[in-house]
């Protein structure tokens, strides 16, 4: 069954005299539990895409279906509370709330989504524990690590129960070892929970754990693999 | 709501400094504002006490026509019906009748326009309460110079002793108060003040027919206790007043202007003087609670029902100190609104440096489905805390502050004494104890920080996701 199903996507930036086509007619299917990969040079359209699917940015042409929303028809407030409750986001850098514990920036978001204290307290535990910090819940981002950091970012994409991920370039800031626990943790979430996850990313560490990889360049998609 | 609370309230302690910065700029303004204000209106209230509730009253009642033509020949009958229509006016505190007029006033020496105010020798008591205003204690040169050479006392009290020089009190709280004596200095200075300065001076008995004198007056006329005053004026209807009065005491009047004018006789000795018969000039009425001086005034005015009779309130027969304050409290206000606004652009320009700073961190809250609405909460109870903190810290340094100059009034010295003498106020400032005003700064700060809440508001509202994810 498809997740996300993007129909001819097109996004033209304006903000010169010269019109950019970031994304040029793009269609793809993305079903439950993918492991997906979109790749390509810098300046391909790759984050614009992710941007869109994640209802960050709107589209010039086309649409994207989540779930039998099109989301781009959606009003701005409703708009953050399907992102709420649909697509968990891990971004390059981290970008955790700088004042909150590890536990609670894992919780702010089902208190958004207005989750009692009780599942709020065992999700956001069992989640930081799933990630490798269950010792750490109480550290501020300030006091974890890059890799830390980017552990509980993932923590917190998972803690809506999201029907899917998206991750733009989450290996970008991390060394070796940090990005391999962290594909690793992801991947295993994505098995365990059947959870979708789409990365933009250069990293061929990335691209290796990709179990679909989507090729794009100068906003076209010009390969889309599947491995087994 | 918790969360935004617990987010808020983390948020102002990021940068320390620049919150203890904002904080202080509201602390400074909160607390000049409030000592200020108390200042003034104190002042205010000193004038208020002196010349309206210690002389006048804050209702006279009047014939119709003596309020445009303050003359004998407006005057009215004391009758019984009057005071008891007056009496049903629950407000009402004390009613007393007096006979005022103006006369040359003579000993000998020197002569002088005086206000003759015939009064009821123990009704006034309630009123002006010429009876402890009589003279106790005088300051000569030779009794400071006495007092100097037999107490050892701080160069400060000597100096303050030899500044009040030819000064009368009719109290020791008074001398303690323009000498700045503290308790132990009042147990060395006292009983040596009432061995050296001692002054005899009477009140009037209810069937006297001697009179008291202004200490102002009394000095200008060169006059004392057991003299012989001279009064020459025009009475009821023409008649000519002129007579001899002995002079019983010498009283000393809070109000420089009244304290150089004022003779006081009784009322039935006024009333002859001026040939008057049983007729008085006003009716002066104080108040158990004087907030409600405009409604007792109406009530009044129901309760005598009579056209002869109008009830006027202190506003409407002093206009020019009604205008003085009013005058000089709309630059106190406008003074402490420049200060207030300086302080708010500072707010703003923290409130946009903050948002500025978390532009990515606002964009990702958006992005992970932290709606806009509940996003403002966070900055507003940023804003409100920093707000709070200034606010109840600038109120709680000022409190101290209101209640040592409430119970010890600073005495002013100098030229500025001397203005407010030539005013006719007394120059003494204390702090009004808490009222209105000291509610109002916190509520004046909150008004500040909502608008100083507009524009962050107006970004998150306008805040466009992508671009504050790459901010």
């Amino acid at each position: 069954m498809n997740v996300i199903e993007i129909n001819n996507l097109t996004k033209i930036y304006n903000e010169s005299e010269v019109k950019v086509k970031a994304v040029d007619n793009v269609s793809l299917q993305f079903e439950q539990g993918e492991f997906a990969a979109i790749v390509g040079p810098s300046g391909s359209g790759k984050t614009t895409l992710l941007n869109m699917i994640g209802g960050l940015d709107k589209s010039t042409e086309g649409d994207i279906v989540v779930d039998g929303v099109k989301i781009g028809e959606l009003k701005s407030s409703k708009l953050i509370d399907f992102r709420l409750r649909n697509i968990g986001f891990v971004f390059q850098a981290y970008n955790l709330i700088p004042v909150l514990t590890a536990k609670e920036n894992v919780e702010f978001i089902m208190e958004l989504q207005g989750k009692s204290r009780v599942e709020r307290d065992e999700r956001s535990i069992a989640l930081l524990s799933a990630v490798g910090l269950g010792e750490r819940v109480n550290a501020r981002p300030a006091k974890l690590s890059g890799g830390q950091q980017q552990r509980v970012a993932v923590a917190r994409a998972l803690a809506s129960k999201p029907k899917f991920v998206l991750a733009d370039e989450p290996t970008a800031n991390l060394d070796s070892k940090s990005t391999e626990t962290l594909l690793d943790i992801m991947e295993q979430l994505n098995k365990e929970e059947n959870i979708t996850f789409i990365f933009s990313t250069h990293d061929q560490r990335v691209v290796n754990k990709a179990r679909r990889v989507i090729t794009v360049e100068d906003g076209h998609v010009v390969s889309d693999e599947r491995r087994a | 709501m918790k969360k935004t609370f617990i987010m808020a309230w983390r948020n102002i302690w990021r940068n320390k400094r620049r919150t203890l910065i904002t904080v202080a700029s509201i602390f400074f303004a909160v607390f000049f504002a409030v000592v200020m204000r108390s200042f003034q209106l104190g002042t205010y209230d000193h004038m208020i006490h002196q010349a309206i509730e210690s002389f006048t009253g804050y209702i006279q009642i009047q014939d119709k026509e003596f309020f445009y033509e303050p003359s004998l020949d407006n005057s009215f009958e004391y009758t019984d019906e009057i005071v008891s229509s007056v009496k049903k006016v629950e407000n009402v505190q004390v009613a007393v009748p007096r006979v005022e007029s103006f006369a040359l006033a003579s000993t000998g020496l020197q002569s002088k326009g005086v206000l003759v105010t015939g009064i009821d020798p123990v009704k006034e008591k309630n009123l002006s309460n010429p009876e402890n205003r009589i003279v106790k204690f005088r300051f000569t040169p030779e009794i400071v110079d006495q007092i100097i050479k037999e107490v050892e006392l701080p160069e400060k009290q000597v100096e303050l002793i030899k500044a009040n020089e030819n000064n009368s009190y009719s109290s020791f709280s008074r001398i303690s108060l323009d000498m700045a004596l503290d308790s132990d200095l009042e147990k060395i200075l006292f009983p040596v003040i009432e061995q050296k300065a001692s002054f005899e001076s009477d009140y009037l008995n209810t069937n006297d027919d001697g009179v008291l004198v202004s200490d102002r007056l009394a000095r200008y006329l060169k006059a004392d206790v057991g003299d012989t005053l001279v009064l020459i004026g025009a009475g009821y209807h023409g008649m000519s007043a002129a007579n001899i009065f002995p002079i019983r005491g010498i009283v000393k009047i809070l109000s420089p202007e009244l304290d150089n004018k004022l003779v006081y006789m009784t009322l039935e000795n006024a009333q002859q003087f001026f040939s008057l018969g049983n007729r008085v000039t006003t009716l002066n009425i104080n108040l158990e609670d004087p907030d409600e001086m405009v409604e007792s005034q109406e009530d009044l005015q129901n309760a005598i029902n009579n056209d002869q009779f109008t009830v006027k309130n202190w506003e409407e027969f002093n206009p020019t100190m009604k205008q003085q304050i009013e005058g000089d409290s709309v630059g106190g206000v406008i003074f402490i609104g420049i200060l207030y606004f300086i302080v708010l652009f500072g707010i703003v320009g923290t409130v946009l440096m903050m948002i500025a700073e978390r532009k990515r961190e606002l964009g990702v809250m958006v992005a992970i489905g932290m709606a806009k609405v509940k996003l403002s909460f966070v900055l507003v109870f940023e804003m409100l805390f920093l707000g709070l903190i200034g606010t109840l810290s600038g109120l709680a340094a000022s409190a101290p502050v209101v209640v040592f100059f409430n119970r010890n009034p600073i005495k002013m010295t100098g030229e500025m004494s001397k203005m407010y003498e030539d005013m006719g106020f007394d120059p003494v400032m204390p702090l009004a104890w808490f009222n209105d005003y000291f509610v109002w700064q916190a509520v004046i700060v909150m008004i500040m920080v909502i608008i100083a809440c507009y524009l962050p508001l107006r970004r998150v509202r306008k805040m466009n996701v992508i671009k504050a994810l790459r901010a």
